[in-house]
């Protein structure tokens, strides 16, 4: 006797005690999985950032960076846009930041870059081979965008053949 | 003549109907507010996708390979996924590990804030000049048996029958078993939720047809996520052809959903 009254108290209580969705798919909360589906998304694609800046877009697209996402530079878009309205402004890097940000890739001290995927430099040398100041920024002659647009601009306007580096 | 006046007076009252229907429903598409994020201006990137509403993906099968041949280390994966889930300082859902090679075989690891600075300078505490230099991505591993799951004493880490290995933070009361027993040392006890944490290959996106934030931003393709059910995916093409590949740990028995290219003897 007691021990019916044990176990119907214990049924009792488990279903008490146990989330609704306890068990439906197996032993979990069923619901969990729809708590985890609707977590909001922070980062966009770089389409999405693309759509509303149609300038960037080109420049982004044509050069060698077109693989670089805009929010590892830029932040999250969530931070940018919120309910189809522009929220906030993101940081543009400037200065040294923009250096670090370029030497997080191109950085060939490091070692460890497949040669074939990028193109490597060393500082200050590949200033010093170019003829510039060392503690020139690498935005003043690449654009973070397109980063050979400008040095073959520049190129085309002295009628320079391109170099083989 | 009559016949012509009124036929244009009438098309005159449609023309201004439409134009007042017209304006009425535009003005009105400003009010309405969009979603968190207006996902239908962001083109799907997994097909298929947003139109799954059950609680389970029907008809894939998702694998996550990583290309450490490809890897450049930049550490873009990793400021992602600290954007997309504003995981606390000191805590890393996914991880890049730099392993270096000196020419007496000697291996050192390091990772320092999990990559998420990138890697800018050189290791200076080496007695031997370098040999190689190479780095490792971390992140879950997605076991089919995974043993996270098997330890939690409540039910707040689960399987879902897609094999995503997700956590409940509401069920979760931190107990912290499941650290212990992932062989990958991929949770952590949240520090804001006290629950435990890890990464879900972004469950989320995935859901609504984006990839995982890692895999969309890695600039030289070193993080590949797709569906081995189709058989035209790069993920059922490098599984399924001559490669390099291997999983971490297959001692374990885990048998991890997560395949590295070119895998190294001193990873493993």
């Amino acid at each position: 006797m007691l021990l019916v009254i044990i176990i119907v108290a214990g049924v009792v209580v488990r279903g008490k005690v146990l989330p609704k969705s306890f068990g439906q798919y197996g032993h979990y909360r069923g619901d969990a999985i729809f708590d985890e589906m609707q977590r909001p998304i922070r980062n966009g694609t770089n389409a999405s950032c693309l759509v509303c800046h149609p300038y960037i877009r080109e420049m982004h697209l044509s050069g060698v960076h077109h693989t670089v996402s805009c929010e590892f530079c830029h932040g999250p878009v969530a931070d940018h846009v919120k309910d189809g309205k522009v929220i906030a402004k993101l940081p543009k890097k400037q200065g040294k930041e923009i250096k670090r940000l370029c030497l997080r890739c191109h950085n060939q001290i490091i070692r460890a870059r497949p040669k074939e995927s990028i193109k490597m430099i060393s500082m200050p040398q590949h200033l010093e081979e170019k003829h510039v100041r060392t503690d020139h920024i690498c935005n003043q002659c690449h654009n973070v965008h397109a980063p050979l647009m400008w040095v073959k601009q520049a190129r085309a306007m002295v009628g320079v053949e391109e170099d083989s580096k | 003549m009559k016949e012509i006046e009124r036929e244009i007076s009438q098309d005159r009252r449609t023309f201004i109907k439409k134009v007042l229907g017209g304006s009425i429903a535009g003005s009105l598409l400003l009010v309405i507010p969009a979603g968190a994020m207006d996902l239908s201006r962001i083109p799907e990137q997994i097909p298929g996708m947003r139109q799954e509403e059950g609680p389970f993906i029907q008809g894939k099968k998702f694998a996550f390979i990583v290309d450490i041949t490809r890897c450049i280390g930049c550490g873009s994966c990793c400021v992602a996924d600290k954007n997309e889930y504003k995981v606390p300082d000191g805590n890393y859902r996914t991880w890049v590990e730099r392993y270096i090679i000196d020419d007496h075989d000697n291996v050192y690891v390091d990772s320092p804030n999990g990559g998420l600075d990138g890697y800018q300078e050189p290791r200076q505490d080496l007695p031997y000049p370098v040999r190689d230099t190479f780095f490792v991505p971390k992140l879950c591993n997605m076991c089919e048996h995974p043993s996270c799951v098997q330890v939690c004493p409540v039910g707040a880490t689960f399987q879902t029958k897609d094999g995503f290995v997700l956590i409940d933070s509401k069920r979760c009361v931190g107990c912290g078993y499941c650290v212990q027993a992932c062989p990958y040392s991929v949770r952590f006890i949240n520090p804001e939720t006290r629950t435990a944490d890890k990464c879900t290959w972004c469950y989320h996106r995935v859901r609504k047809g984006l990839l995982p934030a890692c895999v969309n931003v890695c600039p030289v393709q070193a993080r590949k996520f797709g569906d081995l059910n189709d058989h035209e995916s790069e993920v059922y093409k490098i599984l399924h052809q001559p490669h390099v590949i291997s999983v971490l740990k297959p001692d374990m028995g885990n048998k991890p959903s997560l395949h590295y290219v070119g895998l190294r003897r001193e990873v493993v």
